[in-house]
């Protein structure tokens, strides 16, 4: 277990059930479709050491519960959280419809400035598609909210959705935006960064970099 | 002499350059030891030297001293009859012949691993002589506690339930064919839910089912509260989670066998419990019942198993009662395993975090089924003490390894559990687990903690959850 990372990013994977929030995950953990796939009771984890931009950071997740009856117990896994994957699936309104509480959880348990990446899942069945993709980015952008539209099925965008909200995480720790030694703020220092903190402050300022977004 | 036998197949052209190996063996025993490895045994050599002579004595001819011509085969105008054959054969004609020394070794090699294969095959018959023996006593145990549960215990089923006799066998494992039977009665039906009943339910939800497939407004009001929407939404989980149930048994999914069945008393449940209506979670419990019962006794036990404290707690999601039962727990995980539990504090991995799984399928989807089968036979005797009881045994099982762990790898190794986990080790480790905490059991534990917390809630209730 010598991992070694520049820092611990704790993320949560939100959304109503029947998404394909644990597909995600399992694509992204293992490069490959979950088949045989179980319903989420509770909550399920995935972790994965990932380099973005020149850092690399170990990314921490905890795949939550769908169903409304369980947020009373999947609220109490919000605290700390520094990302999220906020999923729906876009062949249902429905999942697409309860966005907003999803989200208003996001932000007020698990912290104001938790970066949130939407994605509209199952983007391989389009012709069963109920929401446009100009639809959900509207929402996005109304909400500050990133956006992509993810295939867990054959793995388009679901690497990106998980690096970006990486990506931007890190941009606003450089810019100063997050302080990871603040409290609750779900990041935490690997033992290689903690190596760099002893050096002069000057030497580990990094610029900013464009996200791309 | 085995191995010496097929090379008599191939004539005595052939043999000559090994008979005078065999000669210089025996006139030179440094050579044999500088260019073959030193046996192991001094048998080994013993016996190839023998089956050497015996060799020579076959074939009748004394060694002629050696002749460079016939050192070099022309031609390999044979084809090798078997493996045997290629071992024992010399090298083809353009390469340089196989020095004595060579052959020699190679030819003791050959019967060593002869050796070695004959003792192979007797340990393979002997394991499976073994094996089938173990499988005919397992057979005839279960035969017998099949006779025994049937014969016995079933008819007289309320004097000797709890005797010590039978809560041996039941620690054993029920034999499948009277497992539903005995978690009927030990389930018992305090609701009195007739199989009539079961079927006004599952017409109900039936109606439901169409009227929402056609899009028709409400039929019934009695359900005020529920808006048409959550229902839906509902009815809708259902039809999905049951997709998502024990998927590779397929058994369950939408066009096998057993689909409907599930789909009916998940149904009919919602109908009787609207107030608790489906949660995710019952579809795995209504599944095992499924595998053991008809559907109405099936329905039966599931909304009275689902009516026990526990259960209710953890289906209505009352996250107050919840994380009392986790005290409780925590009160037992520490008097048990008190490193562990240190451990366990020291990273935050909190007991809901694999708890609720475990708890709300009873194990059924995070141990092997037929390993979740055994949990429930003694969760049918025991009551939910049993639960908390057989999650301290799987944290106990796997102490060692959880304590080197961090907090990620303890938390993903909890929720998915190692697939060949052993039976006979669980059970063992379980069956040490001790239910008492400073002379409380695990009752009188639970009921001060939620006195407590009704305490706190009065005293505050801004601390509700």
């Amino acid at each position: 277990m010598a991992e070694t990372y520049d820092f611990l990013f704790k993320f949560l994977v939100i959304g109503s059930a029947g998404t394909g929030k644990s597909c995600l995950l399992h694509q992204f953990i293992e490069n490959k479709f979950k088949q045989d796939s179980n319903h989420t009771i509770g909550v399920e984890f995935g972790s994965r050491v990932v380099n973005v931009g020149g850092k690399t950071v170990k990314l921490q997740i905890w795949d939550t519960a769908g169903q409304e009856r369980f947020r009373s117990v999947t609220r109490s896994y919000y605290r700390g959280a520094a990302g999220a994957l906020l999923v729906y699936d876009i062949t249902s309104r429905e999942t697409y419809n309860s966005l907003a509480a999803w989200l208003t959880d996001a932000r007020t348990l698990a912290s104001p400035n938790i970066v949130v990446i939407l994605c509209g899942n199952k983007k391989d069945l389009d012709p069963e598609r109920e929401v446009t993709f100009l639809e959900a980015s509207r929402f996005a952008q109304e909400n500050e909210l990133m956006f992509l539209e993810t295939s867990a099925l054959t793995g388009e965008n679901v690497e990106e959705a998980f690096l970006k909200c990486a990506r931007t995480i890190l941009n606003k720790i450089d810019s100063g935006e997050l302080d990871p030694e603040r409290m609750g703020s779900g990041i935490q220092y690997g033992d290689a960064s903690l190596r760099q903190l002893r050096q002069p402050r000057s030497a580990q300022a990094v610029a900013p970099q464009p996200c791309g977004c | 002499t085995m191995a010496a036998s097929p090379a008599l197949l191939f004539g005595d052209r052939n043999l000559l350059p090994r008979k005078q190996s065999a000669r210089l063996d025996k006139q030179n025993d440094l050579g044999w030891k500088l260019f073959g490895k030193v046996p192991l045994r001094e048998n080994a050599q013993k016996d190839s030297k023998k089956t050497q002579k015996e060799y020579e004595d076959k074939v009748g001819r004394p060694s002629k001293p050696p002749s460079p011509k016939q050192n070099v085969r022309k031609n390999l105008d044979f084809e090798p009859l078997s493996t045997t054959a290629l071992i024992l054969e010399d090298r083809p004609a353009n390469l340089p012949a196989k020095p004595a020394e060579e052959a020699q070794k190679h030819r003791q090699q050959y019967e060593e691993m002869v050796v070695q294969a004959k003792k192979r095959e007797l340990k393979e018959a002997q394991r499976r002589k073994k094996q089938l023996e173990e499988r005919c006593r397992v057979e005839e145990s279960i035969g017998n506690a099949v006779l025994t549960w049937n014969n016995e215990i079933l008819p007289n089923w309320e004097t000797m339930w709890c005797s010590r006799k039978v809560r041996d066998l039941w620690w054993q494992g029920i034999p499948p064919s009277v497992r539903g039977k005995v978690w009927s009665l030990a389930i018992g039906n305090e609701l009195n839910i007739t199989h009539e009943l079961f079927d006004i339910c599952l017409a109900r939800a039936k109606e439901r089912w169409r009227s929402l497939s056609t899009g028709g407004s409400e039929l019934e009001n009695e359900d005020a509260g529920f808006s048409a929407a959550d229902r839906e939404a509902s009815l809708e989980l259902i039809k999905l989670d049951i997709s998502r149930t024990f998927p590779n048994l397929c058994i369950f999914q939408q066009g096998g066998p057993y689909h409907d069945m599930l789909h009916s008393i998940l149904g009919a449940y919602t109908c009787y419990r609207p107030d608790v209506g489906y949660v995710q979670g019952m579809s795995f419990i209504a599944a095992v019942l499924i595998l053991n019962l008809d559907t109405a006794d099936a329905f039966i036990a599931f909304s009275n198993l689902l009516n026990k404290p526990c259960q209710m707690a953890f289906f209505r999601v009352d996250h107050g009662l919840m994380l009392t039962y986790f005290a409780a727990f925590e009160v037992f995980f520490e008097e048990n395993l008190p490193k562990l539990f240190a451990h366990f504090k020291k990273n935050n991995l909190t007991p809901d975090i694999y708890l609720i799984d475990w708890i709300f399928t009873l194990y059924s989807k995070s141990l092997p089924l037929d390993l979740a089968c055994r949990i429930w036979d003694v969760f049918c005797r025991d009551g939910e003490e049993f639960l908390f009881r057989t999650a301290l045994g799987i944290l106990k099982l796997f102490e060692d390894i959880l304590t080197k762990m961090d907090f990620i790898h303890m938390a993903q190794f909890l929720t998915r559990l190692p697939e060949d986990l052993p039976a006979e080790e669980l059970f063992a480790s379980i069956a040490t687990i001790q239910m008492q905490s400073r002379n409380k059991k695990w009752a009188q534990v639970l009921t001060a903690l939620q006195k407590d917390s009704r305490e706190m809630e009065k005293g505050s209730p801004a601390l509700r959850h």
